[in-house]
């Protein structure tokens, strides 16, 4: 081993054991300065991404696991009571009142969901548009239109037993939630306000959306509903000519 | 190997251990993958969510880390775009010894924390595996579907590019 295969090799594995390397430290001063400082940098590097450690994440986690595992019963059980319900259904055409039943669920999920990620509600910097797309193309829906200013958190979540797109915007400076599932749940646009939070629950294409906020004022909602509705449905969609 | 665990209370046992155990590391590895605490808090939840309903496809326990960075680097593809382009390629010269920056140029641990902060993803991911994940060069090739040798190349162009950022920073402070 020469001094630059050495160094190459160092440089790409510094806490490497293997002989080679280690002999050539021995025989060679000019290399075996090059190794202290190298294992210095490491040091330095080590300590730097030793980034501290939110307090209480494990037990969080452990947490989150415990209640999925009850959620996950509790769908389940759900899903029975769908299967149930959807052979009353066809018995009885009852089609108005199971709809019912569920959209008046839906603000409490929507609801119940936020403790779950409200650290995303800090979040500032706006992601790259693709990411936003990208969020919804994986639920499978395309974007019509473009995305709202500064959307600065997308992921995809489970809500309740909705699968739905979960993104942040700000509007003023507050953050606004919007959950984005498929499958109509309402007629027509409906308001809640439950638990500090305020919000509605909108037809949109072919899904239902979900915006809220905690000290938004109306005009707020206003502005990030029309934005999400510009995003999904497009310039002039079928929501806005229907209207 | 002797199964992971062997009926339900142990299997959360197990879980709970794993959680204890691994939690913190791949909070920080999860850290330098998105440089974001919520995202990376987020990241590390889904990833535990996931592994509990995989439990099973996790045949020995001493594996658990490379295991859960694994289903973490997943997670983390899954919700962002991979840029995997890089406009400005260093050439592959090891610094003079005078170049090298020593523990007065590099200053403290945040100044380090900020040139990690500014090194593109194909970089900064290679090396969280190695130095948070105690990953050698052949685990990495394995779970990043890349030869050996490639990732020998980007771990050296790595520090090469840590130690030209901080070698930046002191001389626009004059350090130099
Ligand atoms: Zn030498
Ligand atoms: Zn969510």
């Amino acid at each position: 081993m020469d001094c630059l295969q050495f160094r190459r090799q160092l440089m790409a594995e510094p806490r490497s054991h293997d002989p080679q390397l280690l002999a050539h430290r021995e025989e060679c001063p000019a290399c075996q300065a090059f190794w202290l400082r190298t294992q210095h940098f490491e040091d330095q590097l080590e300590q730097a991404m030793d980034v501290p450690v939110p307090a209480g994440l494990a037990d969080r986690i452990l947490l989150a696991q415990a209640t999925d595992a009850r959620r996950r019963q509790m769908v389940r059980r759900r899903g029975w009571l769908a299967v149930a319900a959807s052979i009353l259904i066809a018995v009885g055409g009852g089609t108005v009142m199971w709809r019912q039943a569920q959209s008046h669920s839906l603000p409490v999920l929507a609801v119940a969901h936020m403790p779950k990620e409200i650290s995303a509600l800090a979040l500032t910097a706006a992601i790259p548009d693709s990411m936003v797309t990208e969020g919804f193309a994986e639920r499978g829906t395309t974007m019509r239109g473009p995305m709202p200013l500064h959307v600065t958190y997308v992921h995809d979540c489970q809500v309740g037993p909705y699968r739905a797109v979960h993104v942040v915007s700000r509007v003023d400076g507050q953050p606004v939630v919007a959950l984005y599932m498929p499958g109509k749940m309402t007629d027509k646009p409906e308001h809640f306000s439950r638990g500090g939070w305020t919000g509605r629950e909108i037809p949109l294409n072919d899904g239902t959306l979900v915006v809220l906020a905690q000290h938004a004022s109306p005009d707020a909602l206003d502005q990030a509903e029309a934005g999400w509705r510009m995003a999904i449905d497009g310039p002039g969609g079928p929501s806005l000519t229907s209207i | 190997m002797p199964p992971v665990h062997k009926d339900v209370n142990s299997k959360q046992r197990q879980y709970e251990a794993m959680v204890r155990a691994w939690s913190a590391d791949l909070y920080r590895f999860a850290f330098w993958l998105c440089r974001n605490e919520a995202l990376a808090q987020d990241l590390v939840q889904e990833t535990f969510l996931r592994a509990w309903k995989n439990l099973d496809a996790l045949r020995d326990a001493e594996l658990a880390k490379p295991w859960l960075i694994t289903i973490l680097r997943r997670e983390h593809a899954r919700l962002y775009e991979r840029k995997r382009f890089d406009t400005v390629e260093l050439d592959d010269t090891v610094p003079e010894d005078t170049a090298w920056a020593s523990p007065e140029r590099s200053g403290d641990a945040a100044h380090v924390r900020d040139a990690m902060m500014k090194l593109p993803n194909k970089y900064r991911e290679p090396l969280a595996m190695q130095v948070l994940g105690g990953m050698s060069c052949d685990e990495i090739a394995a779970a990043t579907e890349q030869q050996p040798g490639a990732v020998m190349t980007q771990l050296f162009r790595a520090r090469q590019r840590l130690k030209s950022l901080l070698g930046g920073r002191a001389a626009a402070e004059g350090a130099l």
